[in-house]
């Protein structure tokens, strides 16, 4: 298994004004901005706020080359996204979803960047205790987000082992053979992730 | 990788409670979801509403964890997009996207996954032969009714279109979406093969 | 002192499309209480399943398993807490990104206070030489420093018995002489599998499965050697 393009980059420590912002509102920062993304109507308006999002992403000390990371993943799909965009609905209107996107990416990297996981596992925890009485149970809820966050480069991964190996063999003909190997990967990979937590007595329902 | 039942699967026969198990496959399902719609998408129509493989990850994942598991793996990468994670189709995010005419189906993706899912139960424990079959069928019906259901009301309530032209603006996606459930099918046969115990606990 | 009892325990598992079940551990009644034990076998012989067993990852078909007369599946949350489970390849074990991490998710059980947690975190790490590579990725550790860390994630929360399955196997030669080094420096009871035949020499008793039994039970010296006549008895027949 090797590490992948990282689209939700992981806890940078350091002391800078973003790590030392509370979480609830760096949350709302990040809400804020998915909201927004369907709000702002102008292209300069979303260049702006992207620009600084860029710069509280800077101020972390995390580094151009993380954030270039994290952004690079998406392109593929911005580029498609963006040409079609252009040419049924014009250049600002492409211009603005495409920047909105880019907002939300950085945004939700700013968080993740200066958050350590077992502090967003607090907050979520807090956030949900609320629905205790409903029969949730906030650690099982936070730790089942870990686990997701954590698989996510590995299942990427495995989709584009998929993609060279298609390649290495030459483009092959049967979709089943080319897609079963990830599935089944994705499958054993969760059972294994399970045994470990039942192993360390996680995420078992409290009695 | 061991096939062997575990014990925390044996003690409760029901969904009733979950395991560590079905926290294992509940958040690697929810990471595929989100993993599939990272695969460059094709635009289609003058909304622009992607076709991925996402479609193809909701019903698969119905029809290998089943309807209780397959609702909580998508409701949670439903969740955590509506959070800000930038998860759905085209990287985007937010609470804002049920302004957009990709409302309807961002809704609907955990329950088909539930409905795709409580329908593969069924086949799984009834039939041994033409499961394939079965699964398209329990594929396509969640995908009809639910998936381009909800489409539909999607484009009429937010691109404020009426029903003939969101009907138009929903057609695209059929063939796409028929070709993906008989994707999903063969593969959810295989991994039922492959994982015997995953969606029916078996008693000895 | 610990007791682990297993008595008369099988473990069987229905295979999809054959009419019986398949067999993976057959009659099997022990009880172990040495420090230091070794589990010696081929490969899909029932090591695996029988240490397994120890903290209730499999149940048994028939029989019962109890660790200081905790039952394995009645009782599976207390077995846990009790017996520390080690994996062959650390990368399934370790969820979290960083060790700093994983330890800490160790502790989320037992310590609520996060500064508490995260001091016990690191006076963990620092005893196992990785404070420096707390907060360096996982996948950018070593074979033998992710084994070490998976090691002291499950020895975080402080577990009575350590049970490793073939925890050298993917390790290089001057990393098994670290884990070996560390496990030898450890208190709690140790079951382990190996296919390291010179691990399995030092310990206090030694048990060989093969095809679902345990075929010998005694000193290490000569479970080795039974283990050697009988692998030299009966060439490897591939899918058992």
């Amino acid at each position: 298994m090797r590490r992948h393009g990282v689209l939700i980059p992981n806890y940078v420590p350091g002391d800078s004004i973003v790590h030392r912002t509370p979480l609830w509102l760096k949350f709302l920062l990040v809400a804020a901005c998915g909201l927004a993304s369907f709000l702002v109507v102008d292209w300069m308006v979303s260049a702006a706020v992207l620009a600084v999002m860029c710069g509280l992403f800077l101020l972390t000390g995390a580094g151009v080359e993380r954030l270039a990371r994290s952004v690079w993943l998406v392109t593929p799909i911005l580029a498609a996204i963006g040409a079609v965009q252009w040419w049924q609905l014009g250049g600002p209107t492409a211009a603005r979803i495409v920047l909105n996107v880019l907002v939300c990416v950085v945004a939700a990297a700013v968080l993740t960047v200066t958050t350590p996981v077992q502090a967003l596992l607090d907050g979520v925890v807090a956030l949900s205790r609320p629905f205790k009485r409903l029969g949730a149970d906030p650690e099982r809820f936070a730790l089942t987000i870990a686990i997701m966050l954590r698989s996510l480069p590995f299942i990427a991964g495995a989709f584009s082992d998929v993609r060279d190996s298609a390649r290495a063999r030459g483009l092959e003909r049967n979709p089943r053979a080319l897609v079963l190997p990830v599935f089944i990967t994705t499958v054993a990979y969760a059972r294994q992730t399970g045994d470990a937590l039942a192993a360390r007595g996680l995420g078992e329902p409290a009695d | 990788m061991s096939s062997t039942e575990t014990a925390s699967s044996r003690q409760t026969p029901n969904r009733a409670r979950w395991t560590s198990t079905d926290i294992g496959l509940i958040a690697v399902f929810a990471a595929l979801v989100a993993a599939s719609t990272q695969i460059p998408g094709i635009p289609v129509g003058a909304l622009g509403v992607p076709i991925t493989l996402q479609t193809l990850a909701v019903i698969l994942t119905g029809l290998v964890l089943g309807g209780g598991r397959a609702f909580a793996a998508v409701g949670l990468y439903t969740l955590l997009g509506f959070a800000g994670l930038p998860i759905f189709s085209g990287g985007r995010s937010g609470l804002g996207i049920l302004a957009t005419p990709s409302a309807g189906y961002i809704i609907a993706f955990p329950l088909a996954a539930a409905a795709s899912g409580w329908l593969a139960a069924i086949v799984i424990r009834r039939t041994v032969k033409y499961r394939a079959l079965f699964l398209f069928a329990a594929a396509m019906a969640s995908t009809i009714v639910i998936i381009h259901g909800l489409g539909v009301l999607g484009f009429m309530v937010n691109a404020k279109f009426d029903f003939t032209k969101a009907f138009l603006a929903d057609l695209p996606y059929y063939p796409g979406d028929t070709i993906k459930n008989v994707l999903a099918a063969i593969i959810a046969v295989s991994l039922h093969k492959a994982f015997p115990d995953i969606l029916v606990r078996r008693v000895k | 002192m610990n007791t682990i009892i297993l008595s008369e325990v099988s473990v069987r598992v229905a295979v999809d499309g054959a009419p019986a079940p398949k067999t993976l551990l057959q009659d099997v009644s022990l009880e172990l209480t040495e420090q230091r034990i070794a589990v010696i076998g081929a490969n899909g012989s029932g090591k695996s399943t029988l240490l397994r067993l120890l903290n209730g990852l499999v149940a048994p078909s028939e029989g019962t398993v109890s660790v200081n007369g905790a039952d394995s599946t009645r009782d599976v949350r207390r077995v846990r807490s009790k017996v520390g489970f080690v994996f062959t390849d650390p990368l399934s074990q370790l969820v979290m990104p960083t060790g700093r991490e994983d330890v800490e998710l160790s502790l989320r059980r037992s310590i609520k206070n996060s500064t508490e947690r995260r001091a016990r975190a690191e006076a963990v790490l620092e005893r196992f030489g990785l404070l420096d590579l707390a907060d360096q990725s996982i996948y950018e550790l070593s074979g033998g420093e992710r084994q070490l860390l998976a090691l002291a994630a499950v020895l975080a929360v402080n577990p009575a018995v350590l049970v490793l399955d073939e925890p050298s196997t993917l390790l290089d030669l001057r990393n098994r002489e670290l884990l070996r080094r560390t496990l030898a420096g450890l208190e709690q009871q140790i079951i382990m599998s190996t296919h390291d035949l010179g691990l399995a020499l030092e310990a206090d008793r030694a048990l060989v499965v093969d095809d679902g039994r345990i075929v010998f039970d005694g000193g290490p010296a000569d479970a080795v050697e039974h283990y050697r006549a009988l692998c030299a008895a009966e060439p490897a027949q591939g899918a058992r």
